[in-house]
């Protein structure tokens, strides 16, 4: 169990280093040029171990819906984004923002797919982030 | 923290807002197709649309290079680290820790090492030191997004 707990510690540390990693690329670069390196870079990368684990066609990834392929042109965006904000308010604030439109939005996909939730969780988390949103901001500013 | 004037704050917020919200689409596609597919497919895919995606962009958009100088090698390595995210997350998923505790572990690893990285200004990028009000705000969305990860969903 703590095995696991520190992957997904380790995985979200990653989160952050591979946005720094690009960031800096994109001062020497641009955003979308470090966007570009970062998925060609993964995709090598991805390719390789998939061929030494095997199985990557597994399954039936035919079947699935066609706009489940458009994740990439949409992540060509996140991650220029990211590049282009980390450099400008820095790791923890991008960090801060991304997580609060994620869950926002998250909150907003769920009620549009009809997936079940309940309705108080769903306002007091909302709440508070927008909340933390409001501080952030305020403190920008009165400098 | 550098203080941006008031208008590209609000620009850059919600630029990092709206990233967020691409965020949850790409969980969206990229989780259906490891519904179909192996994990690795569910990676694999996004990463070779997505470089065919982002050289047409160059294409087009033609960015202006920030500096003609080549920078270090290691700075091309920033996507190593995001698959093996993939490879780490798709692990713990089918743990204990299930969905909701592989995303609150990895908002909180993220948190501390983001904070860690202004702080030193770690590679290259500026250095910042937090204020009080950056830490309220860390509070109140990290609370918020706890509650939205244990309790927001029907489980």
């Amino acid at each position: 169990m703590i095995w696991f707990a520190s992957l997904a510690i380790l995985a979200g540390v990653l989160v952050s280093l591979s946005r720094q990693i690009n960031g800096r690329l994109a001062l020497s670069t641009s955003a979308m040029e470090s966007s570009f390196w970062n998925h060609i870079v993964g995709l090598v990368f991805i390719t390789g171990v998939a061929l030494l684990v095997g199985g990557l066609f597994a399954g039936e990834p035919a079947a699935a819906p066609w706009w489940a392929y458009f994740g990439g042109p949409v992540g060509v965006i996140f991650i220029a984004a990211g590049s282009w904000l980390i450099a400008r308010i820095g790791a923890a604030q991008t960090a801060l923002l991304i997580i609060a439109g994620q869950m926002i939005s998250g909150v907003v996909l769920d009620i549009i797919m009809g997936a079940p939730g309940q309705l108080w969780a769903r306002t007091l988390g909302v709440a508070l982030i927008l909340a933390g949103m409001w501080v952030a901001h305020g403190g920008r500013a009165k400098g | 923290m550098s203080q941006p004037s008031q208008s590209k704050q609000i620009l850059y917020f919600s630029a990092a807002f709206g990233a967020g919200g691409l965020l949850s689409l790409m969980v969206l596609f990229n989780g259906t197709l490891a519904a179909y597919g192996s994990l690795f497919f569910a990676s694999w895919v996004p990463h070779l649309t997505g470089t065919v995606a982002a050289l047409l962009f160059l294409i087009i958009l033609r960015p202006k290079r920030a500096e003609v100088k080549r920078p270090p090698l290691w700075v091309y390595l920033g996507g190593v680290s995001g698959a093996v995210t993939v490879m780490l997350t798709s692990a713990t998923l089918n743990s204990a820790l299930a969905l909701s505790g592989t995303i609150a572990l990895g908002l909180a690893g993220q948190m501390v090492f983001s904070l860690f990285a202004d702080m030193r200004g770690l590679f290259g990028l500026p250095q910042r030191t937090p204020l009080r009000r950056d830490y309220m705000a860390l509070a109140l969305i990290i609370m918020g997004s706890l509650v939205l990860i244990f309790f927001g969903s029907g489980s």
